[in-house]
């Protein structure tokens, strides 16, 4: 077996995992051109030197054949090959054409928590300065949408206060509609860590999670009683004066009004509305009230409501209400879900702001950009969220579409809504890695790069901006998405986007957005810089809100629970609430081409609590029909004391039993985040 | 003593077509296969704090590239992992050039390393260390019952990454046991106890030469090492074997080999 001198290519190249927001740090193995293994990068600040099963199998997917080689172009109904110059030809026709007849209102864009930041940002500036629309927003919508809302309000920034590390060294965690073990594994593992070492753990979840073994008290709550319960914490707090005064005074405003709010929510009350035992609720009050530092750490099980915002707001409240805010190992702690989602949003991957949070409709804002940008006349007006641009698309509105790197065909809340919405637009293009069931809809096909093909940036949960680089080149002729926004924006005329590498967009990107100024790919490394970083000699920022906020007092609102949209009646007598597992992401588009994580569980399945199964007749592993009203999706029925009685579960992750042909797309008012994780449902045999 | 810069080329020189060893690049520690002195890894070159698993990257090099010689740089436990790994016939220690490290005294305490160098050193001093016995003395004043508990809880924070196995330079099966449904179920966390975690210490016997990545990545700092080492120990006690020692004597527990000699076994 000769190798005829072939020769020596043997690398390993320092990247960061591209599934969930922890960011952990990862060695690409290339061998011969091709990647082939994952190793753990051993010194790194977040993960140091430990990955969980998705970030070991982070290469599988690279080389599946199941990867976008060429670009298409629909012709008589068909998708067909073609060739770059045609296929970016059609999207700026397509894109241009739309904006032309119906106003650049009727164009949208769909940017990526999947891609980098410089491509992100290009994805916005092509919106906002090439088309002139604002109608620019990605998957953040359906995560933390709530979370950028609600915490702006309450902090003035809306990211996770503190950083991972410090969990480790917190004295109680209160660990709220997280399954932290299997969403971020390995902050999951900080959380036992630190009960290792002494943490006490509150942990609030309709699913009897891994980590609720581990808690000193388990709480489990009807889905979507989060105001009242939190509300709750809050009253006994306040009727036992156990608030941290002194901050209160200093820190806070409008605690009065907070105050006459939560005294109507009392333990027995909040039994009544939430179904967790007065006791309980009062323990857990105590516990966390009494802590020195307290940290708390919450997911889309708070955000995804109807009431997302609200539950925010609430759970803010009760950290200002102990002065958990602005010291280490404390904080309100959102870990978001995609490895970029905190970029995309950081990006201006949002209707309503530039890079940095900078708001479209100020100003001087606008003028910066005009500037910045040398354009003029850049639209002062918000653009649609994700869940409005399905809407207006399926009303025939929003006319032309472009989505990169997102599947909504799985990911979005009612996907027969979200069909006949890409069914009507004139024009769809989406640039992404995989085939995807979205394609079935697209009018041209663009293959994209992966993160093991391309130079770029991350940002993780905890603000921390991390580079990925390029191990390999593309598969067949994908392109980084960066080159694809450019192709796009060049073929449309517009000027500002003659880049030749990520670092030259970067570099655009620090002088736009102050809080990545003193930020640079030399600076950034191997471990990264938190923001915010506002100039080359400053560390970055671990801790948020230490001396003020950025809207000076920190905000205590008054709130009133709300019930879901949908609750369980005669004809839908259960609750739906949906997820993620550990083994997979999303729409499986990656780790369902994964071997290593196919082997472990590749198959929709509904939890049914034993004492519904019972009285329904089903047993473990039988077939089961489950339906709400806008759909029904069969699948393996799991008999488990893991969801109460009248609760069921299912993950999202499956498309063939596809959980988001079941869950409501109603939308929180203010966030505009739909309520994945309750809806009424059946279930039949 | 000579410097690791002059020790690669001189390999180079020597006949090796690449050098296995770490480099430091933009702030971190990490592997790199140099393959000639021209290489700009060569001034990045370095032995470093950090260990990654030689061997196991080895065994795929090896294979990938048949017709080359490569050099490595081997602490004490990499080549103990060579060592087992040619009696088991992942790697040809005849396409291999050794070269040997010493840890420090730092290293090796914290480490808890039976024996912190290689056969030959030519970089850095010889220390002694005593190997950790703190948790395993623990474990065995346990009753039994007890015992049982105690890892049970230990291993309830496991999550099922397969970090143990994917970093053992010992571990290389292509059909791997804790991926058959019939023994361990899939798609759980935490992984079946005592099956999952049973049957990679089982296949640690003779074959674990106490390297302890499989600790550093852990993520739930599950204590793997003191169950691999009382495998390690026993060994030792009952068949007189210590797995990567010496490069002749094959561990009892091996049924690689000729076919020849496992019918001969058989027969006998």
């Amino acid at each position: 077996m000769a190798d005829n001198g072939k020769k020596l290519d043997y690398r390993l190249v320092p990247s960061t995992c591209v599934y969930c927001g922890t960011g952990c740090g990862v060695l690409l193995e290339v061998t011969d051109g091709r990647v082939t293994g994952t190793l753990p990068q051993k010194d790194h600040p977040v993960s140091r030197g430990a990955l969980c099963i998705k970030g070991w199998a982070a290469h599988e997917f690279v080389h599946s054949d199941k990867r976008l080689t060429r670009p298409m172009v629909r012709v008589d109904g068909k998708l067909v090959e073609t060739d770059w110059d045609t296929a970016l030809q059609t999207v700026a026709e397509g894109l241009s054409r739309a904006a032309k007849e119906h106003g650049p209102e009727a164009v949208g864009f769909f940017a990526s928590a999947r891609c980098t930041n410089e491509e992100n940002y290009l994805l916005q500036k092509l919106a906002r300065a090439a088309v002139r629309t604002n109608n620019v927003d990605h998957c953040a919508r359906l995560c933390h949408a709530s979370t950028v809302a609600g915490l702006a309000m309450s902090f003035g920034s809306g990211a996770m206060t503190n950083s991972i590390g410090e969990l480790e060294d917190a004295e109680v965690i209160l660990v709220v509609g997280s399954n932290t073990t299997e969403q971020h594994p390995i902050i999951g593992e900080k959380i036992l860590a630190a009960a290792r070492k002494g943490a006490k753990l509150i942990v609030i979840d309709p699913r009897s999670i891994h980590l609720s073994d581990f808690a000193q008290i388990y709480l489990r709550p009807r889905p979507g009683s989060d105001v009242a319960f939190i509300n709750g914490l809050a009253n006994v707090i306040v009727s036992e004066g156990l608030e941290d005064r002194d901050f209160i005074a200093a820190r806070t405003e409008g605690f009065e009004e907070f105050r006459k709010a939560v005294a109507e929510y009392t333990p027995e009350r909040v039994e009544e509305l939430s179904g967790i035992p007065a006791a309980d609720l009062a323990a857990a009050a105590r516990l966390y009230a009494a802590a020195e530092r307290a940290s708390i750490v919450y997911c889309m099980g708070i955000t995804q409501h109807t009431t997302g915002t609200d539950n925010v707001l609430a759970l803010a409240n009760l950290a200002m209400l102990t002065g958990n805010i602005g010291k280490p190992c404390a904080g309100v702690n959102p870990l978001r879900g995609q490895n970029n989602v905190q970029g995309a949003c950081d990006m201006g991957g949002l209707p309503n702001v530039y890079p940095g949070y900078q708001r479209v409709n100020d100003e001087e804002t606008a003028a910066k950009f005009e500037a910045a940008w040398g354009v003029e006349g850049l639209p002062r007006q918000p653009g649609l969220t994700v869940v409005e641009m399905t809407d207006l698309a399926a009303e025939g509105e929003l006319r032309a579409l472009f989505i990169m790197g997102e599947n909504p065909m799985v990911s979005d809340p009612d996907i027969n809504h979200v069909r006949q919405a890409l069914q009507k637009l004139d024009f769809l293009a989406v640039a992404d890695i995989m085939d995807n069931e979205t394609l079935e809809y697209a009018h041209v096909v663009l293959p994209a790069a992966s993160f093991a093909e391309k130079d770029g940036t991350f940002t993780n949960t905890e603000r921390r901006v991390q580079r990925i680089r390029k191990a390999v080149e593309p598969v067949g002729e994908a392109r980084a998405d960066w080159e694809i926004v450019c192709g796009i924006a060049k073929k449309m005329g517009a000027a500002g986007f003659d880049f030749s590498s990520p670092e030259e967009i970067f570099e655009e990107i620090r002088k736009v957005t102050p809080s990545y100024a003193g930020m640079s790919y030399a600076r950034l490394g191997t471990r990264g810089l938190q923001w915010p970083c506002p100039a080359e000699d400053h560390p970055g920022t671990p801790i948020l809100h230490t001396e003020s906020f950025p809207i000076g007092k920190g905000k205590f609102t008054a709130l009133e629970f709300r019930e879901p949209a949908e609750t369980p009646d005669e004809e839908y007598p259960l609750v739906l609430t949906t997820g993620r597992l550990l083994f997979h992401y999303h729409t499986g588009t990656m780790t369902r081409r994964s071997p290593s994580l196919v082997r472990e569980i590749d198959r929709a399945f509904v939890e049914v609590n034993p004492a519904d199964a019972a009285e329904l007749g089903i047993r473990d592993g039988e077939r089961v029909k489950v339906s709400s009203r806008r759909g029904s999706v069969e699948v393996d029925a799991k008999v488990t004391e893991r969801v109460g009685k009248g609760v069921i579960f299912m993950p999202f992750h499956f498309a063939e039993a596809a959980a988001n042909l079941l869950t409501n797309p109603a939308l929180d008012p203010v966030a505009k985040i739909p309520e994945l994780k309750t809806c009424a449902a059946r279930i039949e045999k | 003593m000579s410097d690791l810069k002059s020790l690669i080329k001189e390999k180079l020189n020597d006949g090796a077509d690449a050098f296995l060893c770490l480099k430091e690049e933009e702030g971190t520690l990490l592997p790199a296969l140099i393959t000639d002195a021209d290489s700009p890894d060569l001034e990045l070159a370095a032995v470093g704090e950090a260990r990654y698993p030689l061997g196991k990257i080895l065994i795929d090099l090896l294979r990938e590239y048949p017709d080359k010689r490569f050099a490595v740089l081997v602490r004490g436990c990499d080549e103990r992992a060579l060592i087992e790994l040619s009696k088991l016939e992942q790697v040809d220690l005849d396409r291999l050039v050794m070269v040997g490290v010493a840890c420090t005294e730092e290293e090796a305490r914290a480490c808890g390393c039976p024996r912190p160098y290689p056969s030959e050193v030519a970089l850095g001093e010889k220390v002694e260390a005593a190997p950790g016995r703190e948790t395993i003395a623990e474990v065995e004043s346990l009753s039994d019952a007890e015992r049982l508990r105690w890892w049970k809880e230990e291993f309830s924070r496991c999550i099922k990454c397969y970090g143990c196995r994917n970093i053992c330079p010992m571990c290389f099966c292509k059909d791997c046991a804790l991926e058959n449904p019939h023994l361990v179920e899939p798609g759980v966390i935490p992984p079946e106890f005592p099956s999952f975690h049973v049957i990679r210490a089982l296949d640690m016997a003779g074959r674990c030469i106490d390297c302890g990545l499989c600790e550093e990545a852990c993520p739930a700092d599950i204590p793997l090492r003191s169950l691999y080492r009382r495998m390690q120990e026993i060994m030792e006690e009952k068949l007189g074997y210590r797995a990567g020692e010496s490069a002749e004597e094959k561990s009892p527990l091996s049924f690689l080999g000729s076919e020849q000699d496992i019918k001969k076994l058989e027969r006998e």
